[in-house]
């Protein structure tokens, strides 16, 4: 879960890290008023999760509240990577003797958390580190012991060394505990990423977050319910990937024409080959290891309902949970209701005779190689109709 | 013989009396695990098919030797549960839970590497010895027989796919593994091999990859630099899986969590391995390999 941007910079600010003063409009009057509020030149910042609005010419700059009012009546409304610009951050404009990155991500291989922090700001981390890796201190954390003063301490001389004003007032030590503060955020927001780039330092040496990126764990949202609201798509889409998250499922539409019901993840990824393999192409696909009678016959009605499918695949191999049931969730969807589409079965795995046995009353009969069930599907939607 | 859990090994089931635990402790106890302990605070006393009930590790503890411990307990839970483990001196640890969030599996891995404690999983449906007839997770035991083969795998349904096929095929299996679908496990592909190199009774081994992460690769350059000397196969499943998008493994992120199938595969060929592209493919290369 991506948190937007003036989210991040709520979260640093009560951390202790200092961010511009500012506040969101929802209009170019808001914006025109919020520019009056701030008095000077200010910043507009449309509130998108994707990145490179800067690239896009998205982020305008003002002197004077009519112009500010101007430049957010061109950018409501307007859409960046498919996301409509309905907010915009209003902060005043920051005078800047230096910009610094700095970034903390979790290094999976090694399972561990990493700080990444650099004395070149404003700039894609990802270009930084292929051009020039000399200037990017990458510090792996040992998350039993945190982030000791010592090694916050070695990082913000890293800086220091190579731009001094970056602390002109207390020598490395201010940048020393706005590590340890933004650490803070890393852990009680279980972060997967979390970034300040740039990292302003002001004309006295302090230092501000002028932008800000926080990516919470999806596992760990429980932990933070307060930020649990939609993001970049429409509110019923919201609820509904909500819905099969609460009962573990994940649904992914594709477009093409098989429907696929399948327990669990490496073997959905395996018959989307299979099927590519063969020159056919997914609708969606359902995938869940933990599906019941029930739990069945609920997925059927999302493919019943969705539109473009010319075949559904149930694929089951039973290891978690038992084909007798899974099959008694067919039989009762089909006995209420009739799909427009003809349905292959693959069954196997535990209490595999009796499942066979539930489908075959109903005049379905389970194929048993996968392969096999793969190329009747392909035949089914090559056939004519 | 196998790796890590023989037919003399002791094991604990952490949350014993839910219904999923109970239904694999059953499982278990049939296939020939020697469950000794479970535990449940609150429920000590008790017992679940015969095997006793205790309200802390320490308590069964008391009573019994154990060796690993299969913990079903809700993600929530897991960190804390899995550290009254490591603190009673428990050596091997089994993670089925999913959804365990990101911090707290590298706080706890972060705490077995310190104490030389092996954490299969999170997120893995567990590993089976054929040969010792032990099986620590809820692998379905109908399509596993002993043999030499060493499986490694990212995926529980996955290795339901291809273990059924190397039974069909003739060739037995020595330990079966889910590594686990997450992207932060304990054992790790390059640990797993490591230890199938040095069993005796495993002669061949076979990866079972998806889309995202770098085990692959991990596993690639190990062989690479010729620490594994026995043949290896490798099935990686996810080429056509949809572009940023998750299929279900919080490890088979494709968008900038990790390389494509292609790479992987190229790395690996690189280092000597023999990777089939399809399931039904490395079987098929198994086959002539092994026999």
């Amino acid at each position: 879960m991506k948190l937007y941007e003036y989210e991040a910079k709520k979260i640093f600010e009560g951390a202790g890290i200092s961010i511009p003063r500012g506040a969101l409009a929802a209009s170019p009057e808001q914006v025109r008023s919020l520019a009056e509020q701030l008095k000077g030149p200010i910043v507009l910042k449309p509130q998108t999760l994707s990145k490179q609005r800067g690239k896009a010419g998205l982020i305008g700059f003002a002197d004077t509240p009519q112009e500010a009012e101007a430049l957010g009546r061109s950018l409501f409304g307007r859409t960046h990577e498919g996301e409509l610009i309905d907010t915009i951050l209003v902060e005043e404009k920051v005078l800047l003797k230096g910009e610094l990155y700095l970034g903390m991500a979790v290094d999976y291989p090694r399972e561990q958390p990493v700080i990444l922090l650099s004395p070149s700001g404003g700039i894609e981390i990802e270009t930084l580190s292929q051009e020039k890796p000399g200037l990017i201190k990458k510090w792996p954390i040992n998350i039993s012991q945190g982030l000791t003063d010592s090694e916050a301490l070695t990082l913000a001389q890293f800086i220091y060394d190579r731009q001094p004003e970056a602390a002109q007032g207390g020598g490395p030590f201010e940048l020393k505990q706005l590590l340890l503060c933004f650490y803070e955020v890393f852990r009680k927001y279980d972060c997967e990423l979390a970034e300040i780039n740039p990292l302003g330092i002001r004309e006295d040496g302090s230092f501000i977050a002028l932008d800000g990126a926080l990516v919470i764990d999806d596992e760990a949202q429980f932990r933070h319910p307060e930020l649990l609201r939609p993001r970049a798509q429409s509110e019923e889409s919201f609820k509904q990937e909500q819905a099969y998250k609460a009962k573990g499922w994940t649904y992914i539409q594709m477009g093409g024409e098989i429907g696929i019901l399948s327990s669990g993840a490496g073997i959905t990824m395996a018959i989307l080959d299979l099927i590519h393999l063969k020159g056919g192409k997914a609708a969606n696909f359902l995938d869940t290891a933990q599906m019941n009678r029930q739990g069945i016959y609920e997925a059927f009605q999302i493919f019943h309902n969705s539109t473009g499918i010319r075949c559904l695949l149930i694929n089951i191999f039973a290891g978690l949970n038992r084909c007798d049931e899974l099959a008694d969730g067919i039989k009762d969807y089909l006995m209420a209701y009739q799909p427009p589409f003809p349905i292959v079965v693959r069954m196997v795995g535990n209490r595999e005779k009796e499942g066979r046995e539930i489908l075959e009353r109903i005049g379905i009969t389970p194929i048993a190689g996968l392969e096999e069930s793969i190329d009747q599907v392909i035949a089914l939607v090559r056939g004519p109709r | 013989m196998s790796i890590l859990a023989y037919g003399d090994t002791n094991v604990l089931i952490q949350g014993i009396t839910g219904g999923q635990a109970r239904q694999h402790t059953k499982d278990m106890l049939e296939y020939g695990t020697r469950i000794v302990a479970g535990v449940r605070p609150g429920s000590g006393g008790d017992q679940v098919y015969g095997v006793p009930v205790f309200n802390s590790i320490e308590d069964a503890c008391h009573e019994h030797r154990i060796d690993a411990s299969v913990l079903f307990i809700p993600a929530k839970a897991v960190k804390e549960s899995a550290l009254e483990a490591m603190n009673n001196g428990i050596r091997l640890l089994v993670i089925v839970t999913e959804h365990v969030p990101l911090h707290d599996a590298m706080g706890l891995l972060e705490e077995a590497r310190k104490r030389g404690v092996t954490i299969i999983g999170p997120n893995t449906p567990g590993l089976i010895s054929p040969p010792e007839r032990t099986k620590l997770g809820f692998v379905p035991t109908l399509y596993f027989r002993p043999g030499f083969v060493g499986v490694a795998s990212r995926s529980g349904t996955l290795t339901y796919e291809l273990v059924s096929r190397l039974t069909a095929a003739g060739l037995g299996q020595s330990t079966v593994i889910g590594v686990g679908g997450d992207r932060i496990v304990g054992l790790r592909f390059s640990s797993v091999l490591k230890l199938f190199e040095e069993d005796p009774n495993t002669k061949a081994m076979l990866l079972v990859g998806e889309i995202g992460g770098t085990m692959e690769e991990e596993a690639a350059e190990l062989i690479a630099r010729g620490e594994i000397r026995k043949p290896v196969f490798v099935y990686i499943a996810g080429s056509t899986a949809p572009e940023g998008q998750r299929i279900g493994h919080a490890g088979a992120i494709i968008a900038g969590a990790g390389s494509s199938v292609h790479s992987k595969v190229a790395v690996l060929r690189q280092a000597g391995v023999q990777v089939g592209t399809t399931i039904a493919g490395v079987i098929e290369m198994m086959k002539e390999n092994l026999r």
